[in-house]
């Protein structure tokens, strides 16, 4: 913002009351050319988020009833199945989408780098020209793709021998295929030590990320015994609550503790808090039926943590713990990802046409691969103004200091046009958690195939317009709003951006 | 840019940019080769063209009658949309670029904090409610509003740095001159900014011209519907006739390409200006 632009400062001197008519002549002047914009931007834009919060304690439906309820959506929805399972595949679309980042950047880079100008300005063109079409054609079109029948996917699946391939990993009813058997394979240890330790995979991943959160250089040892303390009782919420009888008392004491105790976590622990108010929430999903184990686990992991800390020297301890942290966060995740998922053969590829968006097992696949090679129009020339700003004499001086071209990727690029990838992290963020029209357009309002496609957006949309609980969805979409509220600040805080 | 680079390196680089945009065109040139197509044939050759003397151009003529309709009604959407967004960003820009004034920083910091107040689907539900309350339910008026207040918020962050700028003694010089506010806007800041102006003028084309949602709560007759409302409804019938699709699909991105051949150039140089800089 520059302060060079004031021609109507307000002469010194004696104000007549002319200068003063004239001064507001000026203003009103101004006012009436901002006035459109904000009459437009309160009334469509704040006016209807505001009312989400206050309709979200009512029982609505337009034009029939309103009435004050108070907290009993957000406590419905807290015990809502459907909503928590929607985050479960939202959250698996946010860490997919991480990684379909990265093709967008690589393509960025390699285009920056292109020697030829005129090679270089073509390519730029192409990269626009999907824009040209609109985004319902494509998504249209790569639906018509997956048709079984018809659909080009399973054609070049079935021309290549992929299917073939999927097909002996998948094994039909009678045969199963090496997935489902490693899986079973598998299945004793989670049924047993896992189990009794962990309460579930989610209890290692947990475990994981909780030891992680803990293992901050710096700590020193009254702050961490503060913390630890600060998260035990936490995790005793979920287990007063759920064995108290659900009335809006309980409830909003236990979210004015929990609250509360968050506070003086961020108090103790700095900017790290957050990461254990996440896994919190993740928690409340993976132990959903078993809330005093959770107490157990998050016990068991300061014990643990504790005793590393006792035996051994100080700087050992704190690389012995990331490195246990980090193996259980890769074990759990293995776990979840080789005996979890793939648990029991679809049976879909022994015939070669498996309808991917039409089968239970099939839709979070094929959502996940949705959009290859998932470079965006806009990303890749974002990314690419934020290179072009990169002076030439960084390079120079890379190379002299023998950086390689890889090098270069990690340590002069991606550093440099950070600024762009967090904006787009972010934006890419909110865009993935309140998402719901692809998924309208694809599965219909109930999610496709066993509500498998359901992600809190679409929830949200056939709770209101399905189902007529326009004051519930209200309740929901203030629910989502809080967790992306959260993300946002976490991206602010550890994304950071060095000027 | 790195100096050193050898043939190598380089021919990896556009072999994987080359990779990229051939999946990313994939699906256009499905459509092209698929609209001219019968189920039959789509079934027999999915990749290819048939020899010309098999096209089938009745796909096209019955999608045209299909979707022209559509087209009219997106098109007399995104354009007023657009407009009146750009009009009215002009003029806050401006104003909130060149003069302090009590509550400037209010109506700032306000529109831009919008941005950061991501709209759930819940936000739909009051939206349509409101709506509902202005008597804008089945009307393209509605999406006309809704296209204009979309467009404010990035429209304003991005015009009035770019105004910001403009050396001040231009406009100091015009005002001597007796020149209004309209005036200077006109004759200053539209001129110097068409850059910046056109890119903001094609995202929100493009937003209003791509909106599916809102046509599809708030629009009830089928002679109002936009493209991608009447687009879903083409591909919901049972029976599909994929070639009659995919030809509706390539008509209804014709204006959009249009569009784009006009103002590619100013498009893409705007760009690479870093007139997104984030």
């Amino acid at each position: 913002m520059t302060d060079a632009a004031l021609p109507v400062s307000p002469a010194p001197g004696k104000q007549t009351f002319a200068r003063l008519l004239n001064r507001l002549k000026e203003l009103s002047k101004l006012y009436m050319l901002v006035l459109p914009s904000s009459i437009i931007i309160l009334v469509l834009g704040y006016y209807p988020k505001i009312d989400v919060v206050v309709k979200s304690m009512y029982r609505w439906v337009p034009g029939e009833v309103e009435e004050f309820i108070g907290f009993k959506n957000f406590i419905d929805a807290f015990s809502d199945p459907l909503f928590w399972n929607s985050f479960q595949l939202i959250f698996i679309l946010l860490i997919a989408n991480l990684f379909k980042m990265w093709p967008g950047i690589f393509a960025a880079v390699a285009l920056h780098r292109l020697m030829n100008e005129k090679a270089r300005y073509i390519f730029q063109v192409c990269f626009v020209i999907p824009m040209v079409i609109p985004g319902m054609v494509w998504l249209l079109i790569w639906k018509s793709f997956y048709d079984p029948d018809f659909g080009v996917f399973n054609r070049i699946l079935n021309a290549s021998g992929l299917m073939n391939f999927l097909h002996w990993l998948d094994g039909s009813r009678d045969v199963p295929g090496v997935m489902p058997r490693l899986a079973s394979a598998l299945e004793p240890l989670i049924d047993g030590p896992i189990t009794l330790l962990f309460a579930s995979t989610w209890g290692l991943i947990l475990s994981g990320s909780f030891l992680l959160t803990l293992s901050g250089h710096g700590a020193d040892k009254s702050t961490r015994h503060k913390a630890s303390g600060i998260i035990l009782a936490t995790s005793l919420i979920p287990l007063l609550v759920s064995n108290a009888p659900s009335n809006g008392v309980v409830f909003i004491l236990a979210i004015a503790v929990f609250a509360s105790l968050m506070f003086a976590l961020a108090k103790t622990l700095g900017p790290r808090w957050v990461i254990w108010m996440f896994l919190f929430f993740g928690s409340l999903y993976g132990f959903a039926n078993n809330f005093p184990l959770l107490f157990l686990n998050v016990a068991a992991g300061i014990l643990i943590s504790e005793i590393l800390r006792q035996t051994r020297e100080r700087f050992n301890a704190e690389a012995k713990i990331k490195f246990i942290a980090t193996a259980l966060f890769l074990f759990g995740t293995f776990l979840v990802l080789f005996a979890q998922t793939w648990t029991d053969p679809t049976g879909q590829f022994e015939l070669g046409t498996p309808a991917w968006l039409g089968n239970r097992d099939l839709v979070i696949p094929a959502l996940l691969f949705w959009g290859f090679p998932w470079v965006g129009t806009m990303g890749v020339l974002i990314y690419l103004a934020g290179l072009q700003q990169i002076p030439t004499d960084v390079y120079e001086a890379a190379e002299i200091d023998g950086i390689g071209p890889i090098g270069m990727l990690f340590r002069i690029e991606l550093p440099l046009i950070l600024t762009q990838v967090r904006i787009n992290l972010i934006f890419m963020t909110i865009a993935t958690l309140t998402s719901y029209e692809m998924f309208l357009i694809l599965l219909g309002p109930s999610g496709g195939p066993g509500n498998r496609g359901m992600v809190p957006g679409l929830y949200m949309f056939s709770k209101a317009f399905i189902d007529g609980q326009f004051g519930y969805a209200c309740a929901l979409g203030m629910v989502l709003f809080v967790i992306i509220l959260g993300l946002t600040v976490i991206y602010n805080k550890y994304v950071k951006v060095d000027k | 840019m790195p100096k050193q680079l050898n043939k190598a390196t380089e021919s990896i680089k556009i072999g994987y940019l080359l990779f990229v945009l051939g999946f990313a065109f994939l699906p256009l040139f499905i459509m092209i080769v698929v609209s001219f197509k019968t189920n039959q044939q789509y079934q027999a050759n999915p990749f290819f063209f048939d020899p010309v003397s098999e096209w089938n151009w009745g796909n096209w003529s019955f999608a045209w009658h299909t979707v022209s309709g559509y087209i009219w009604n997106s098109i007399f959407v995104s354009v007023l949309s657009t407009l009146s967004t750009i009009s009215m960003v002009l003029l806050s820009a401006y104003a909130l670029a060149r003069y302090r004034f009590p509550g400037r920083n209010i109506v700032f910091y306000g529109i831009i904090a919008s941005m950061f107040l991501p709209g759930t689907a819940a936000t739909l539900v009051t939206l349509f409610d409101l709506l509902k309350q202005l008597n804008l339910i089945n009307s393209l008026w509605a999406l006309v509003l809704m296209g204009t207040n979309s467009g404010q918020i990035a429209g304003i962050f991005l015009i009035k740095q770019f105004i910001e700028d403009i050396p001040g003694s231009l406009f100091e010089a015009a005002q001597m001159d007796g020149a209004g506010h309209l005036h200077q806007i006109r004759h200053i800041v539209l001129p110097m900014s068409i850059p910046v102006i056109s890119i903001c003028m094609i995202m929100d084309f493009l937003g209003t011209w791509n909106n599916v949602i809102l046509p599809l709560i708030v629009l009830r007759d089928e002679e109002l519907l936009t493209i991608p409302v009447g687009l879903m409804r083409l591909e919901g019938e049972y029976v599909k006739e994929y070639g009659q699709m995919m030809a509706g699909f390539a008509i209804s991105s014709v204006p959009l390409v249009i569009m784009f051949l006009f103002t590619m150039k100013t498009f893409v140089k705007g760009l690479a200006a870093g007139a997104v800089k984030g």
